[in-house]
């Protein structure tokens, strides 16, 4: 048993320092600096497995923390319930039910059971013992601490609180015992990963009645949530039992890994059919156009499905949403005063508005796997005048393909400015126009710069460039900060307008000096 | 003509992949790059493609015993896993080429007798090219390569995974495209490599060398070729 145990923490180990090597190498510079035969360099895996240890005694309650603070006590506080202690338990038993068929441990098919069951040829039942006792050992563990701070702090008695980390346990055995039973009796495998019609109908219940039925006044009473909890650590205890008898645990998980790695080689040809998906396969599409404007016109037309479809359906919703905000200004007109103030200061909202809106990386995704994948590795496309024709080509149509939208929004706000009771300086109007449009025509040529600059992907499809992952991540960052700003209109308007401008015309000098060696396969 | 590659090395890291590549094609003969596994046969494709950077050295062509430059179009590059732009149909792929290199192409035909030429079915020639067959899609990839007449044409494994008629088709297509053009090879098949190729050329140890056929019958030559890769892989 400690045998056992010892190889596979070793194994998890081994598999979790390298994942760490793998994603420092994925760091640009850094990955200069390193060596190949990092996976061989001393220092840096006494670095790596002391990551790996801390991370492996801070994952036993950072995520119960986690849990709490945000699903149960955060949530509770939402509430003025009378009885918090009572609402702190209804939200919890509720969600552990939940917890307790869709996060089993046991039921998921992960990566380190099919390479010490399959691959190494451990035995089943002693390997799932082990392993399955030490993560039923951490959730009690990882509870306790929260339970009691959150548990008490939430106004629950103190018995209740010390029960909950069993309680949690119990439940999660006594429904991995059951479904050991299911299997014995009918051959149906319980897969994690795998869930059912009828399961994802009863999460979405379950939650339904965690957090609607609280809003409504109905929880169930301390004695249910208690005798429940009770009734499940009893339950937990006769499943111990079940789950150390059952004797078929390696044709069971020759089965449930078998399914799920065929699934995981699969990612890249699926994520490959879900790109090919999009393409239109209507006939009558043709072009009567010429070279590179013949390839764009089809591509645009063969594509419009997350293009002119998704922007024009976007470009509705606005309409109503500035309609519907027009039709309370008449019916609510203290709503006036109000919204005048807010876009009078709250343009750079927008800038979050327009990124999440704006079409640019559905775009150079489909531009890649559909169309740029293939025809980069012949060598007439590579050539250096048509890389930068069709760069123009592409930019021009992805500014059309954003403009709409902006432009609807970007009337809209003025009008709404207008009717709001208007403003003293008129320029506000142009400017909250103008740089609307001009937000939405920086994102399209950010997103197509970096694309062809970076080319992230390389010809099996795969998302190869670190870089390429941290300038989108830096993007969304850099937005979602600037909803926290505050400024006005004027003021930003006219920034954001000289700054897309500057950035506009950098990238364009960078994409003719450097795309024609940049835009390959990697 | 001629393409030569002088002193051409790779590496990654510090592993050697290609550590010395000094060879002359010469054009009209179909050459077979032999090498094991992990020997850098696409590497070597793929620097002569320009797809990755050489560490060192060059590679040209001499026209008449003039050298000069490789021009993208120069070179014509197969690869074993046919790519092709999935939202166009076969004619549409094929009239989009022949706009964009309306200039280099000298006596363009019809499109339908290009598809004809391989044997492409008329009714499959209407279709988005995602929906085409392995061995289709392979076709369509090699009448690209083949109509911009390029000086030099390399083939990474391209038969391995055509089923017996189509790679028989090939076989003939390439027999009768030899002259005139360098047509290089790469496969695992030694038969295969035996029976189309007019040199046999090794990779191994990061350098190309010809092995020299003399008077050996086939199952002799075969024997002298795995021994030269036996041998250097163990010094």
């Amino acid at each position: 048993m400690t045998k056992t145990l010892k190889i596979s923490f070793a194994l998890k180990n081994t598999y979790r320092v390298n994942s760490i090597l793998y994603s420092i190498k994925q760091i640009p510079l850094v990955k200069k600096l390193l060596p190949d035969a990092l996976y061989q360099v001393h220092g840096l895996k006494v670095f790596a497995n002391v990551l790996s240890l801390v991370w492996e005694i801070v994952s036993v309650f950072l995520g119960k923390f986690l849990y709490f603070i945000l699903m149960i006590s955060g949530a509770a506080s939402l509430y003025q319930a009378e009885d918090p202690g009572k609402l702190f338990l209804h939200i919890l038993v509720l969600l552990t039910v939940i917890g307790a068929f869709s996060n089993t441990f046991m039921f998921n098919p992960s990566r380190d059971k099919y390479y010490a069951m399959i691959l190494m040829r451990m035995d089943a039942r002693e390997y799932t013992l082990v392993n399955y006792g030490y993560a039923i050992l951490k959730v009690a563990v990882g509870f306790l601490p929260v339970s009691l701070i959150y548990g008490l702090g939430g106004g629950a008695p103190l018995w209740v609180c010390l029960l909950i980390p069993f309680f949690v346990a119990g439940l999660k055995l006594a429904m991995a015992a059951y479904s050991l039973r299911d299997y014995e009796k009918t051959g149906r495998i319980t897969n994690e990963n795998g869930l059912n019609k009828f399961m994802w109908i009863a999460i979405l219940a379950l939650l339904a009645a965690a957090y609607g039925l609280p809003a409504v006044g109905i929880m169930l009473p301390v004695s249910v949530s208690a005798g429940f909890m009770i009734l499940s650590v009893l339950c937990g205890a006769v499943a111990v039992w079940k789950i150390l008898v059952f004797d078929k645990y390696r044709e069971m998980y020759q089965q449930i890994l078998a399914k799920s790695m065929a699934q995981m080689d699969d990612v890249n040809t699926m994520s490959r059919q879900m790109s090919q998906k999009v393409i239109s396969a209507d006939t009558g599409i043709t072009s009567n156009r010429k070279g590179f404007e013949y390839l764009n016109e089809l591509f645009i037309r063969r594509h419009q499905k997350i293009l002119w479809k998704s922007s024009k359906k976007i470009s509705l919703v606005c309409v109503c949403l500035i309609f519907g905000i027009l039709l309370a200004f008449y019916l609510v007109p203290e709503l006036k005063e109000k919204i005048n103030g807010l876009l009078l200061s709250f343009l750079p909202y927008f800038v979050f508005i327009m990124y999440s809106i704006n079409r640019g990386t559905g775009f150079t995704r489909a531009l890649f796997m559909n169309c740029d994948h293939s025809l980069l590795t012949y060598s007439f496309y590579k050539r250096p005048d048509f890389v930068l024709k069709l760069f123009q080509i592409r930019l021009r149509e992805i500014i059309k393909v954003n403009l709409l939208p902006a432009a609807i929004i970007g009337a809209g706000l003025a009008a709404l400015l207008y009717a709001s009771g208007g403003t003293e300086n008129p320029l506000n109007y142009g400017v909250l126009f103008v740089s609307i449009i001009f937000m939405s025509i920086f994102f399209s040529v950010h997103y197509l710069t970096v694309y062809y600059l970076l080319q992230p992907y390389n010809a099996g499809t795969e998302m190869k460039s670190g870089t390429y992952q941290i300038v989108l991540s830096a993007t969304y960052f850099v937005c979602f900060l600037l909803m926290q700003v505050q400024m006005p209109t004027l003021l930003f308007g006219v920034m954001t307008i000289l700054f897309c401008l500057a950035y506009c015309v950098a990238a364009c000098i960078l994409i003719y000096r450097l795309a024609p060696k940049t835009f390959r396969l990697r | 003509m001629k393409f030569i590659i002088e002193h051409l090395s790779k590496n990654f890291e510090k592993k050697e992949v290609l550590r010395d590549i000094d060879f002359t094609f010469e054009s009209g003969k179909i050459y077979g790059l032999l090498g094991r596994n992990g020997a850098g046969k696409t590497t070597l494709f793929n620097c002569l493609n320009r797809d990755m950077k050489t560490d060192g050295g060059r590679f040209y062509m001499e026209d008449g015993g003039l050298p000069r430059e490789v021009a993208a179009e120069d070179i014509g590059y197969v690869l074993s896993t046919p790519t092709v732009p999935e939202f166009l149909t076969g004619r549409e792929f094929l009239r989009f080429f022949l706009d964009i290199n309306e200039k280099s192409i000298q006596d363009p035909r019809p499109l339908d007798e290009y598809f004809d030429y391989m044997s492409i079915e008329p009714e499959d020639r209407n279709k988005l090219l995602k929906d085409y067959s392995h061995g289709m899609k392979n076709k369509m990839q090699m009448l690209i390569n083949i109509i911009a007449r390029p000086s030099v044409l390399l083939l990474d494994e391209p038969l391995t995974s055509l089923d017996v008629v189509v790679a028989e088709e090939m076989k003939q297509l390439l027999r009768s495209l030899k002259n005139g053009r360098i047509t290089i090879f790469s496969t695992h098949i030694m038969d295969l490599a035996l029976d189309l190729c007019d040199e046999i050329v090794l990779l191994n140890h990061g350098v190309l060398e010809v092995v020299d056929r003399a008077d050996l019958d086939s199952s002799e030559f075969k024997d002298k070729i795995i021994a030269a890769l036996r041998e250097e892989s163990h010094d």
